[in-house]
């Protein structure tokens, strides 16, 4: 058994795991593990952009990060850490112009100053962007300075668990991809920055590798699952692929029609109409398709033509390639075909009520990143606060660990017999797919995306969810003797994937179960048995661990006393 | 259009030094992109076939491979318009081993990127690559500040780095010629790289000028043959061979 020791190991190199590492690699010994190389990461396909309160427009002059976070608050009907929240907004600014200083190409306004578009369910214009294309030039830029700092990565090598002693996080156990061997990465810290799990759903906007392999690591290793019932749809995924439609189109005046030709958000949303939260406009497309007002009964058209095809070209230039290239739609000649998605985990790796951000109840062991559940997006995530949330955690996080210093190492027989037991639980596992004769992973995962898309999506209802939650755990029951060829392990993707699904069982399951107990709806979650919100019984974080019975539901209080919980209208 | 399409595949043991072709058939489905139909063939047929993926949406640079004598993104191409699409003028060929008599006609040929190491199957030794773009040294080094005011920069300057900043590493401008006979030539995407740090009005002056160094060495500019293929692959419209004759201009006005 190989065994790498680290100061500090970071399990995912998107941003948020890169801009940890960037704060701590000049004083620590710091190993990044990531499954793909870093600018492979999903942060590259963010499009919209990323929020501060710059106040760089004529229009955002009285922006504010308190402003920011009330947006934010509202936004997340209530479930957000608000502490956490006001930390982030206040961050924003500071984190865009760090971004710029190291290099970011932001789009800039005739002032010469950062630009800045209106996005869904925010008071000002506050997006800061590159293009439609922000995340990808932010994750290399962010990429271009680790290579500068020298930061050390371990690239695909896959996280498969934790090893701890008693409650105390030692290292993780990881599959070199490449070699196929199994290796020990020993280290008092652990952050946990391995993005997304999007793929339980068959219709997701997520890149293929986003199968939350940190949050089923920890979720093992006794960290509970936080809010995983809140799932993201965003609203407007490009019929066929589901492959992102940014909501700066909508920022940049796209408008929403129905087959009759009817803008439908005028009725819902009012005032913000298009620029509604994602969770509104999603449910607003789901029932226009439903109540037959759909096209090909499955989705609505996103017109841009009116925006003439300068502004397209100019603003919108990687949704026009997108439209054509997958869709054979050009968006400058004609509407775009979009339907709901997947695409943002609000929930995550649990973490603890009295402590930093980001910590876990294990010692050691930290979270950041849309792996994390700090929880700044509480019940729906405003667009424009997911970069944000990467790269101010990512440099918080490095700041507190230097803060901190390196934590005391238990016993090192202990160490050495957890690291032992860790690799021959593998080693089983490993053992166990070969021999079994059950299914193949793929009819296992392709059923599991079907039951996540089709009853536990934008609206969702006690008996479909229970019919979800005992066919889930059917499938975990199949997984158990699912079969598969794993004695060549080197560049065995198959294999790779067959621990994804490991890993996407366990947090579609506990999806499933958290979005049963939770009878009310409350920003992305949407029971049409219980309409109403309900701050009484529910105004609290799901958390969900596995014990011997099965699964265990257990609540946390929100952080509230900033701003007042009100009615969410728009 | 047909039901099932033939894929001829090429395959190769990482602990292997020879390589050979095979047939599957996958049953088409609308809209089937290659990236799919290779998934198919992991899920359903032969667990074992090594490929990089990531995205699925052209944007993370991961699926780069030769379909039908061109590279390509596998995400990005239509199973069913291999046949139809319009290929790039004048790319060289490619050979990647004995031959194999491919059906023209009737396969849709799946290969490696050319000019680097097959490891497994559709898997490259991308090393080289990333070594030679880090050799650019592609970043600023100026200290960062986290206090307002960020640092200006006109739109003008902005959009004229834009095209640069959208490349996405994927590597298939290594197909240029001069890549096969130069085994330490920067390659297309390293200089095109250096050209966007080049163009930046915000970089150091002295740092440009280390980057200028760097890419007018004899395995950078002066070695490009001015082929242009780079610019006819590039699925970002990136066009590194013009950042390159860029470089060469402006460095000879300079002199």
């Amino acid at each position: 058994m190989k065994i790498e020791e680290f100061d500090i190991v970071i399990a995912g190199a998107g941003l948020s795991g890169l801009r940890a590492a960037l704060e701590l690699s000049d004083k620590y010994n710091v190993a990044v593990v990531s499954k793909v190389h870093p600018v492979r990461s999903h942060s590259g396909a963010a499009q919209g952009g990323i929020n501060a309160s710059l106040g760089n427009t004529e229009e955002g002059k009285e922006d504010s990060p308190e402003k920011h976070a009330y947006d934010t608050v509202k936004g997340s009907d209530y479930l957000a850490d608000q502490d956490a929240v006001m930390y982030m907004c206040e961050e924003a600014p500071k984190i865009v112009i760090e971004l710029e200083s190291m290099g970011a190409p932001f789009s800039r306004l005739e002032s010469g100053l950062i630009a800045q578009r209106p996005f869904g369910g925010a008071g000002f214009p506050r997006t800061c962007y590159a293009g439609d294309r922000t995340g990808h030039t932010l994750l290399h830029t962010m990429y271009e300075q680790c290579v500068h700092k020298n930061v050390q990565f371990f690239d695909e090598y896959f996280l498969i668990d934790l090893i701890k002693v008693d409650e105390q996080i030692t290292g993780i156990i990881a599959l070199n991809i490449g070699s196929g061997e199994i290796v020990t990465f020993r280290s008092g810290y652990i952050i946990l920055a391995t993005g997304g799990f999007g793929r339980t759903y068959r219709r997701s906007t997520n890149a293929i590798i986003n199968t939350g392999d940190g949050v089923a690591a920890a979720f093992r290793a006794g960290i509970p699952m936080q809010d995983c019932e809140f799932v993201q749809f965003h609203p407007t995924t490009l019929y066929g692929t589901n492959i992102l439609i940014t909501e700066g189109a909508r920022g940049e005046g796209g408008l929403l029609y129905n087959n009759n030709g009817e803008r439908f958000m005028e009725d819902i949303a009012p005032k913000a109409k298009e620029l509604a939260p994602r969770d509104i406009v999603a449910r607003a497309i789901d029932t226009e398709v439903k109540e037959g007002r759909g096209f090909e009964e499955a989705y609505v058209h996103l017109d841009l033509t009116h925006l003439g095809a300068d502004r397209i070209k100019e603003r919108l230039p990687g949704i026009r390639e997108i439209s054509i290239q997958f869709a054979g739609v050009d968006p400058i000649e004609e509407p775009i075909p979009v339907q709901p998605g997947q695409h943002y985990s609000m929930g995550g790796v649990g973490t603890k009520y009295e402590g930093d951000f980001g910590e876990t109840e294990l010692l050691g062991l930290y979270a950041i990143g849309e792996n994390a559940c700090i929880s700044v997006h509480g019940a729906n995530r405003l667009g424009g606060n997911s970069l944000l949330e990467t790269a101010v955690f990512g440099r918080y996080i490095g700041r507190l660990l230097l803060e901190k210093g390196l934590p005391n190492s238990p016993a090192i027989t202990d160490l050495e017999q957890a690291e032992k037991d860790a690799f021959n639980e593998i080693e089983d596992l490993l053992k166990k797919w070969d021999s079994n004769n059950g299914k193949k992973p793929v009819e296992i995962r392709d059923a599991m995306g079907f039951i996540l898309d089709s009853k536990v999506g934008v609206f969702r209802t006690e008996a479909e969810l229970n019919e979800a939650y005992n066919l889930l755990c059917e499938l975990q029951k199949e997984f158990e003797n699912v079969y598969f060829p794993s004695k060549d392990k080197k560049f065995n993707f198959g294999l790779v994937r067959t621990f994804e699904l490991r890993n996407m069982l366990d947090i579609a399951e506990v999806t499933a179960y958290a979005a049963l107990w939770r009878k009310e709806s409350r920003g992305a979650h949407s029971r049409i048995d219980f309409p109403e919100r309900n701050d009484n019984e529910f105004l609290v974080h799901s958390m969900i661990t596995r014990n011997d019975e099965g699964l265990n539901l257990e609540t946390k209080p929100v952080k509230l006393g900033i701003f007042e919980v009100m009615e969410r209208v728009y | 259009m047909s039901d099932v399409y033939n894929f001829l595949i090429y395959r190769k043991k990482s602990n292997e030094t020879e390589s050979r072709y095979e047939k599957f058939e996958i049953p088409y489905r609308k809209g089937m992109t290659i990236l799919e139909a290779l998934f198919y063939i992991q899920d359903h047929l032969d667990s074992s076939l090594a490929f990089r993926y990531s995205c699925r949406g052209a944007i993370c640079g991961s699926c780069g491979l030769t379909v039908n004598k061109v590279p390509q993104l596998a995400c990005r191409t239509q199973v069913s318009s291999v046949k139809t699409a319009k290929k790039p003028v004048k790319l060289p060929e490619f050979n990647f081993g004995d031959h194999i008599g491919w059906n023209e006609d009737d396969e849709i040929l799946i290969e490696p990127l050319p000019n680097m190491e097959v490891i497994q199957d559709l898997i490259v030794d991308m090393e080289p690559f990333w070594k030679f773009y880090k050799e650019v040294e592609p970043y600023f080094t100026r200290e960062w500040k986290d206090t307002a005011p960020e640092s200006h920069q006109s739109s003008e300057a902005a959009k004229s780095i834009e095209t640069l900043v959208y490349c996405i590493l994927c590597g298939l401008c290594w197909l240029c010629p001069v890549n096969a006979e130069k085994k330490y030539y920067l390659g297309p995407s390293a200089l095109a790289k250096g050209y966007r740090f080049i163009a930046d009005n915000r970089l150091s002056e002295e740092h440009r000028q280390e980057i200028k160094q760097i890419v007018w060495d004899e395995d950078g500019v002066p070695a490009c043959e001015q082929f242009f293929v780079c610019n006819r692959v590039c699925p970002k419209g990136v066009k590194p061979g013009t950042a390159i004759k860029q470089i060469r201009d402006k460095w000879s006005t300079d002199e």
